[in-house]
């Protein structure tokens, strides 16, 4: 019989697996804050955005979506990240709807990252 | 990256912003990081490896032995040693035993075990399951709010994912060890977060405190021994066990270890959830980690402890944020709610804010609470309506010290704690409002007088505005108040653009 550690092993390779199938190992990942706050402050308009772009949009083939926690910034909340290969995480802070298709424009097409926005 | 303990990841993202710099994530360690509806992020994120380490490994005494070793202290409030409540419940011969976890979180402005189990439900089932498998219990509970429905929307997904996992259930990972969870609602009462009122709620009781001993350790939820840990508790169990008590107990301080959740709120820069090593001054998580007080305005006061804790000075600002230095300090750590308070605010006022909520909230058991908060909420009221007398202040502390002995539960044990540090460190407040009726503060309202000032151009909007014809004067001609009619509604002021209305509160003659 398998010990609980090497049956969590043999879970831990299909968690892989699934996630790979969802795309979580894409070069270029978006993580918007959807806790209670985040939602209170807007980030469900936020992800919606995301949401079409990623779902309608070619060049965005392959890019990964997720929802998160909250990190407890209340006050700069939507907060969104943007994780792309080989770089350092961009953090966006007080994302509204319309940053977003920005964020998504300049950014994650471009490459650009926009300073003003991003938390200190 | 395999070997970077798994609490690092946090700071890899976000460790460059000065909010977190100094922050360690123990119990938040994937909030933000990780989508809490997917338990594969979980698992990928080395979630579970410490049940299944226990499950392999551990024996229940070695389990109860490490969170002892460790130095881990409830998180809820009374910061118990959380290894000697395992091993107390652990000892009790039973054929049933239970888990419960309390998500009740009813102090006004606390949100940190929302956000754990918003961002990082699996840490908080993992821990319970592992405190399943330590005190031979086969049957968990998490008591939480109903005002939390996103919460339990991902509670329940968790523990239905976590089913199909088999990380709950029948012979979990193929041991011997089963265990469930169920959720129950709380229904918004403060008193049902105190364990024995909580165990009552559960079992479909008036939530009532009962007096203890006997613990819920010993008799607890259906008269069978008990484990209640708070939210933030359990979710430190899975760091221990992976990372070890060398790692944990090297974070903090003496008889504080580890790391605390905070909830950052009032008058700071940066309002928000910081988790803290045990230890950083207070002074460091205001300004450093806060970012100080906005508008430049002067820091006046921090409120901790949530409703029942104390307020501390300008002067105690060094003190160290551990259960023993605040409790020093004349404070507590209570659950983690911080409140900074600056110079707009009147003291006095902010005890009668806390006091009005705990009296609120209190059951109504036991008399030192339910006659005596009322009694205390009636003299604050009126010393704040300029109606005080003299020999008030003492009557607060002679009822006070009273209720905090008498009580039968911790509601009434702490609830004159605003009112008593208040008095203690800023006792010239409250004797200006008693005998001078003045509000330094200018913000209890029948101890303000509102003046018309020379900067009046006469356009009539305050005339307009009051609601008992109190201002006088002609259209373009100085207008003035009416001090006998004025009921302090402050519309005038609010009206005024040419800010010639002054809103001030003086010491006054006595009569
Ligand atoms: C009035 C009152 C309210 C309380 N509310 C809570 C609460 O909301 N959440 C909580 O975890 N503990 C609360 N507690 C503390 C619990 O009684 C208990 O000590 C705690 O759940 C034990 O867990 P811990 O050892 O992990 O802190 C409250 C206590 C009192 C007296």
């Amino acid at each position: 019989m398998s010990s609980p550690l090497a049956v969590l092993e043999a879970k831990k390779q299909q968690a892989k697996k699934n996630l790979e199938e969802i795309g979580y190992f894409s070069d270029v990942k978006i993580y918007v804050g959807m806790a209670t706050c985040e939602i209170a402050a807007g980030s469900n308009h936020v992800m919606e955005v995301f949401q079409n772009a990623v779902k309608e949009d070619k060049s965005l083939k392959g890019v990964y979506l997720s929802q998160k926690g909250c990190a407890g910034r209340c006050n700069l909340e939507p907060t969104v990240e943007i994780y792309q290969k080989g770089k350092d995480p961009v953090k966006y802070v007080k994302v509204t709807a319309e940053n977003a298709k920005i964020i998504i424009e300049k950014h994650i097409k471009k490459g650009e990252v926009i300073k003003e926005w991003v938390g200190k | 990256m395999e070997k970077q303990m798994f609490t690092d990841r946090f700071a890899s993202v976000f460790g460059t912003e000065s909010f977190f710099k100094k922050q360690k994530r123990i119990a938040l360690k994937n909030c933000g990081l990780i989508d809490p509806e997917n338990i594969n992020d979980y698992i990928y994120a080395d979630g579970y490896k410490a049940l299944g380490t226990v499950l392999t490994k551990m024996t229940p005494k070695d389990v109860v032995e490490t969170v002892k070793a460790s130095g881990l202290r409830g998180r809820g409030g009374a910061g118990f040693p959380t290894g000697r409540k395992w091993e107390l419940t652990a000892q009790q011969e039973s054929d049933e035993k239970f888990v419960v976890c309390n998500a009740d979180e009813g102090d006004p402005g606390a949100f940190m075990d929302r956000s754990v189990v918003e961002g990082d439900p699996h840490t908080v089932i993992e821990g319970m399951a592992i405190g399943g498998y330590a005190i031979g219990s086969s049957k968990g509970v998490v008591y939480i709010r109903a005002e939390y429905p996103l919460a339990i929307k991902r509670l329940i997904k968790a523990i239905d994912d976590a089913r199909k996992e088999n990380f709950l259930g029948k012979n979990i990972l193929g041991s011997n060890f089963s265990f469930d969870i169920e959720i129950r609602y709380g229904a918004g009462a403060f008193v049902c977060g105190e364990e024995t009122a909580l165990i009552r709620s559960i079992e479909g009781l008036r939530g009532m405190p009962k007096s203890r001993p006997p613990f819920p350790a010993a008799k607890g939820l259906f008269g069978k021994p008990t484990l209640v840990n708070n939210v933030e508790t359990w979710a430190n169990i899975s760091s221990i066990i992976v990372n070890g008590v060398d790692w944990f107990s090297s974070i903090g301080i003496d008889k504080s270890k580890g790391t605390k959740v905070f909830a950052l709120a009032g008058k700071i820069v940066n309002t928000g959830l910081a988790e803290v090593p045990m230890g950083m001054t207070l002074r460091e998580i205001i300004y450093d980690v806060g970012g100080g007080i906005p508008n430049g305005k002067k820091f006046k006061a921090v409120q901790t402890g949530g409703p029942s804790g104390g307020c501390l000075t300008d002067k105690m600002l060094d003190t160290k944020i551990d259960y023993e230095s605040l409790m020093q300090a004349g404070s507590i750590m209570g659950s983690g709610g911080m409140i900074v308070i600056d110079e707009d605010s009147c003291m006095v006022n902010i005890a009668k804010f806390f006091l009005q909520f705990t009296q609120d909230e209190s059951c109504g058991k036991c008399i030192p609470c339910r006659e005596g908060t009322k009694r205390m909420l009636e003299i604050l009221t009126r010393i704040t309506d300029g109606e005080g007398k003299p020999g008030d202040i003492e009557k607060l502390e002679e009822l006070g010290n009273v209720i905090k002995k008498a009580s039968l539960c911790g509601l009434g044990q702490s609830a004159p704690n605003p009112v008593l540090s208040t008095i203690k460190n800023f006792r010239e407040e409250y004797e200006e409002h008693v005998y001078q009726k003045k509000c330094r503060a200018v913000v209890c309202e029948k101890l303000i007088t509102y003046t018309i000032n020379d900067k009046c151009i006469g356009c009539s909007a305050c005339r307009r505005a009051c609601p008992v014809v109190a201002i006088k004067g002609a259209p373009k001609e100085a207008h003035s108040i009416q001090q006998e009619l004025c009921i302090k509604c402050g519309k005038c002021f609010r009206s005024c653009k040419f800010h010639a209305i002054d809103k001030t509160s003086e010491a006054k003659e006595q009569k």
